[in-house]
């Protein structure tokens, strides 16, 4: 058996076991550092059956997670996150936005495609976004009978957000691996990453038109009768003080005040004075918002601890080389390249992540690019839509992870993914629109730094 | 495996460096492997990944030592935080010599033999190690306010890495410490004020242009690195000699070629900054690089307090005291050739 | 081996929790570095290691607390339609099999990996301040050794269920109060699509017993 068959026997077998239902980031670790074992194999070194670089490779990942600058965040929005949950903030929210809203069909859907698109703005940081638009609305939206899978599809693909509209680290990531300048592709995502938000709420509005049942309007009976004068006040005391601390967590990073770490332990700051507003920042609450960050900080970062040792063992044992070969064997044309290309890297998504793709595929088909006479910058963008997908396909599909993991336990994986499949088909939409009309892409790098 | 025996299959050592695949830096990693490739008749192959493939940039050198993987193509200030000697060997005080004058210490001068002993016996490490590629100086860096004067560079927010934190806090600087991925965004919030990075080609396909527009050049915080080629030593030394050989000769080839390269295109870049993206390329002031030097007086008592560190700083002192005298003393003055020939092109 | 599990789940809880704090240290400890930064114009030099370092602990360390309550995700559109004995014998061999081996590979390589570091006193390289950081890679030794303990407790748990049907939750926690608010909750709820609903309000989905149900 030769090492990439090898690679294709460990997702295969990965695949497999995930139906066992064990705690995903151990089957991770467990099958990086089993199939590890046997990719790192070196007969000379052997003294001892501990002799094996996997070990030391396994270590390497473990403390890559925990150093790492930008996952930092991940618990302080958590934090915040709570935090402002406990402060009974939420549900005066929901509830408010709820009936503003209730004569548009799917309001609440729209509400929480906006807060994801916001926060993912803010934060940048799938995980921490999903987590807490799970943690938010979710709830809210199942509370108010909608179908699961609709639900589930608007929080995962309304948090993945948070890697293409800037400020994304998945863009300073391919920043760096590219040499497109930074700036230029921030600029440059901004109007697509909007592009993809409004694509969601357009279908949301017109799913919930076609098909009430998914999105069902209030009955009247749940809301009784408000005068317009007591909906204003619910809007004064719920939506605007969370709207100001989520506009200015976002307004510090776009304004360039803050990191979002910083930002988020701002806007965690935040928090405990709008709790301490609303008379609800208790002893008890605070100590249950610390225990639970850590224990979702600990669900989600494990789980990297897991998927970086897996990936990197996967990519070792060239489980990608038959790809490679498959893209410099043939005689395209430009677009034919482009189709391909992103068509590779959907297919790569699905058991990688965005990390390994663009620090270790990309790098692939950079090169080729000026053969076919494409500009890194659009095709940066492009891949950025593209991985949005990789969040919510199988068996990696981080975004729906982040959601089961902290979803009501009916919640079922199959209804996330099912629930994610619309979206996956705007993604493409978006990138047939952004291939037609490039200007999407152009327009704000070129109005700020020039041609 | 089966006991054929199979001498045409070539051996493949995986490398990798500290270095984003788009940086220059990479494409003169690949200058050595097909350097490697073309002495040993394609006995030898290095497989080369970018930072980040399997380690992060930082990482390489743990990563070679346990062997995850066989070579890494680097630079010492990366491992400073394990001994704060890793920067006399390219970003120490500047005793008066140049990148080139520090790699002939290391070839001639003891210096090899000092970086074996740090990393061996003092660290412990299983890993060899070469030098190569005698970088020019990198530059004070790239500031929203042009430096005039000493006082300017007062209280200015700086990111840098290594041993040139400390001299430039003891410069008077703020040093904040980021990841080079947040540095242009930093800048753009007024994070920092300043930065430094390497060269102009890296700093341009950086972006650095984006977010300042005044290039200062000529410092003394890291003027006299060269690239730091390390192997893992037990898979080094079951190579055979000769291919041995190829790798440690492949670096002083390498070396020449990286020079040609570098001036090439550093210099084609420096041009493109100013005439296409309206930077402005300034020397820094000499009353700048007086308090360099007087703030590397400060750091050098410090630093001498290990006693590891007098006795490779005594060396490199005895060494530089010698060879530089040589070298000014023979140099013609290269600077009145070039305006004679080119006048007006550099004012000073 | 009811003892020995409560003992775990209480070892795992009081450290997870104790490390959980950090998040307050770095709550306050961010903003300061802000405030100083603009309104005193003098950024530190350690908030950045001192972040990333509360951040990695806090994460590590409570990977043993979530494991006790049962809060690491797992693909369970199978698992979940299993009787409690069913998913106690398949977990009880999934442990053995993907469970301890990672974990005591990451205890042993990452004692190699510290101790090394331990040696020459390794500091962070990212500011002049000269933070040590090999304390910080030894808390992979120790996040693994509380992780292989509660995983013996978790095997534990798997052998009970096989003998009496029925999983043992994790008791004391901050939880039990809002079990309590969860059932009331629970009785608000509106009948969903073909399936209960137990909606609950955020605070109360990690709840060991209502996953394992
Ligand atoms: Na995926
Ligand atoms: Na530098």
């Amino acid at each position: 058996m030769s090492d990439p068959q090898v690679a294709l026997l460990m997702l295969g077998s990965f695949l497999f076991v995930i139906l066992l239902g064990f705690p995903i980031a151990f089957t991770l670790m467990a099958m990086g550092v089993g199939f590890g074992y046997y990719a790192y194999y070196d007969a000379e070194r052997m003294r001892t059956i501990f002799d094996n670089r996997i070990f030391d490779l396994f270590v390497n990942q473990t403390y890559s997670v925990m150093a790492n600058d930008v996952l930092t965040a991940v618990p302080l929005f958590l934090f915040m996150g709570y935090v402002v949950e406990r402060a009974n903030i939420v549900d005066r929210l929901f509830h408010t936005i709820f009936i503003a809203a209730r004569r548009l069909p799917g309001s609440m859907a729209i509400a929480a495609l906006i807060t994801c698109a916001l926060f993912a703005t803010a934060t940048g940081i799938v995980g921490a976004v999903v987590t807490l638009m799970g943690l938010l609305a979710f709830p809210a939206m199942l509370k108010a009978r909608y179908d699961t899978s609709f639900a589930s599809g608007v929080i995962c693909a309304g948090g993945t957000l948070g890697i293409l509209i800037p400020p994304s680290i998945m863009l300073i990531v391919y920043a760096a691996t590219s040499g497109v300048s930074i700036v230029r592709l921030y600029a440059g995502a901004l109007l697509p990453g909007l592009m993809l938000a409004g694509l969601y709420l357009v279908y949301v509005v017109i799913r919930a038109v076609l098909q009430p049942s998914v999105a069902p309007k209030p009955r009247d009976e749940d809301i009784g009768d408000v005068p317009i004068g007591k909906l204003m006040v619910m809007l004064a005391t719920s939506f605007l003080p969370l709207a100001v601390l989520i506009l200015s967590v976002l307004g510090a990073i776009l304004f360039g005040l803050a990191t979002p770490s910083e930002a988020a332990a701002i806007g965690a700051l935040g928090g405990l004075v709008l709790a301490a507003a609303y008379g609800s920042l208790t002893w008890d609450r605070l100590r249950q918002s610390v225990y639970l960050t850590v224990r979702t900080s600990a669900m989600v970062c494990w789980l990297f601890v897991g998927s970086w040792t897996f990936s990197s063992v996967f990519s070792y044992l060239g489980g990608e080389g038959v790809i490679t070969e498959f893209v410099t064997g043939l005689d395209l044309t430009p677009l034919q390249f482009l189709l391909l290309a992103q068509l590779i890297i959907f297919l790569l998504g699905w058991p990688l992540e965005w990390s390994e793709i663009i620090i270790i595929f990309v790098p692939i088909f950079l090169p080729l690019l000026p053969h076919f006479g494409i500009d890194p910058l659009f095709f940066g963008i492009l891949i950025a839509l593209n991985l949005q997908t990789s969040f919510l396909t199988p068996p990696m599909a981080m975004s729906a992870y982040y959601l089961k993991g902290i979803a009501p336990p009916h919640v079922q994986l199959v209804q996330i993914f099912k629930g994610c499949m619309p979206f996956l088909f705007l993604v493409f939409l978006s990138m047939i629109l952004l291939y037609m009309f490039p200007q999407i892409a152009y327009f704000l790098p070129n109005l700020v730094y020039g041609q | 495996a089966p006991a054929v025996v199979t001498a045409q299959s070539p051996t493949v050592l995986k490398m990798q460096t500290s270095w984003p695949s788009s940086d220059i830096f990479q494409d003169m990693a690949k200058q050595y492997v097909e350097r490697v490739e073309a002495m040993s008749g394609g006995r030898l192959k290095i497989d080369l990944l970018p930072a980040g493939a399997v380690v992060g940039a930082f990482q390489v050198q743990d990563a070679c030592h346990d062997g995850i993987i066989d070579a890494a193509h680097t630079v010492p200030v990366y491992w400073y935080g394990k001994h704060k000697a890793a920067s006399l060997f390219g970003t120490g005080p500047v005793w008066g010599g140049s990148a080139t004058n520090l790699l002939a210490w290391i070839h001639k001068g003891g210096g090899q033999e000092f970086y074996r002993e740090l990393t061996q016996d003092i660290l412990g490490l299983n890993v060899v190690g070469f030098f190569g590629f005698p970088m020019p100086a990198q530059p004070l860096g790239w500031f929203k306010k042009e430096i005039a004067g000493a006082g300017d560079v007062n209280g200015l927010k700086y990111r840098t890495v290594g041993l040139a934190a400390d001299l430039m806090q003891a410069m008077g600087m703020r040093v904040t410490q980021l990841p080079g991925g947040e540095i242009v965004p930093a800048m753009e919030r007024g994070v920092i004020d300043a930065f430094e990075f390497n060269n102009p080609t890296s700093d341009m396909r950086f972006g650095a242009q984006d977010v300042a527009k005044n290039y200062m050049l000529s410092s003394y915080h890291q003027a006299s690195e060269s690239f730091e080629f390390i192997f893992n030593k037990d898979r080094f030394e079951r190579l055979d000699k000769d291919l041995q050989a190829i790798l440690r000769y492949a670096v002083e080839s390498a070396s020449t070629a990286n020079t040609a390269l570098a001036l090439d295109q550093y210099s084609a870049d420096l041009q493109k900054l100013q005439k296409e993206s309206g930077v402005k390329v300034v020397r820094t002031p000499s009353e700048v690089l007086n308090k360099q030097l007087e703030a590397w007086d400060k750091l050098i008592p410090q630093l001498e307090g290990d006693a590891f560190m007098k006795r490779v700083m005594d060396s490199q002192r005895a060494w530089t005291e010698r060879t530089v005298f040589y070298q000014l003393m023979n140099d013609p003055d290269y600077k009145l050739a070039f305006n004679h020939y080119f006048p007006s092109k550099i004012a000073l | 081996m009811i003892r020995y599990i409560e003992f775990a789940d209480r070892l795992s809880a009081w450290i997870g929790k104790a490390f959980a704090w950090s998040i307050v240290v770095m709550t306050f400890g961010v903003s300061y570095e802000v405030f100083v930064r603009y309104f005193l114009d003098n950024p530190t030099t350690w908030a950045f290691d001192i972040t990333y370092m509360m951040y990695g602990a806090l994460f590590m360390m409570g990977g043993a607390y979530t494991l006790s309550r049962d809060g690491h995700v797992r693909g369970d559109f199978i698992y979940r339609l299993w009787r409690p004995r069913t998913q106690a014998t398949v977990e009880l061999v999934l442990y053995f099999l993907f469970f301890f081996p990672g974990i005591i590979a990451l205890i042993l390589a990452g004692w190699k990996y510290a101790s090394r570091s331990w040696r020459y006193a390794e500091v962070s390289v990212m500011s002049p301040a000269g933070i040590p950081i090999f304390q910080f890679k030894s808390i992979i030794v120790a996040a693994g050794i509380l992780l292989l303990i509660q995983g013996i407790a978790q095997v534990f748990r798997c052998i009970l269920c096989i003998r009496t049907g029925e999983w043992m939750r994790a008791r004391d926690d901050v939880e039990e109060t809002e079990t309590a608010l969860a059932k009331s909750v629970a009785t608000d709820s509106l009948p969903h699509a073909s399936e209960a609903v137990d909606v609950v309000t955020p605070m109360h989905h990690k709840n060991n017993g209502d996953r394992r149900g």
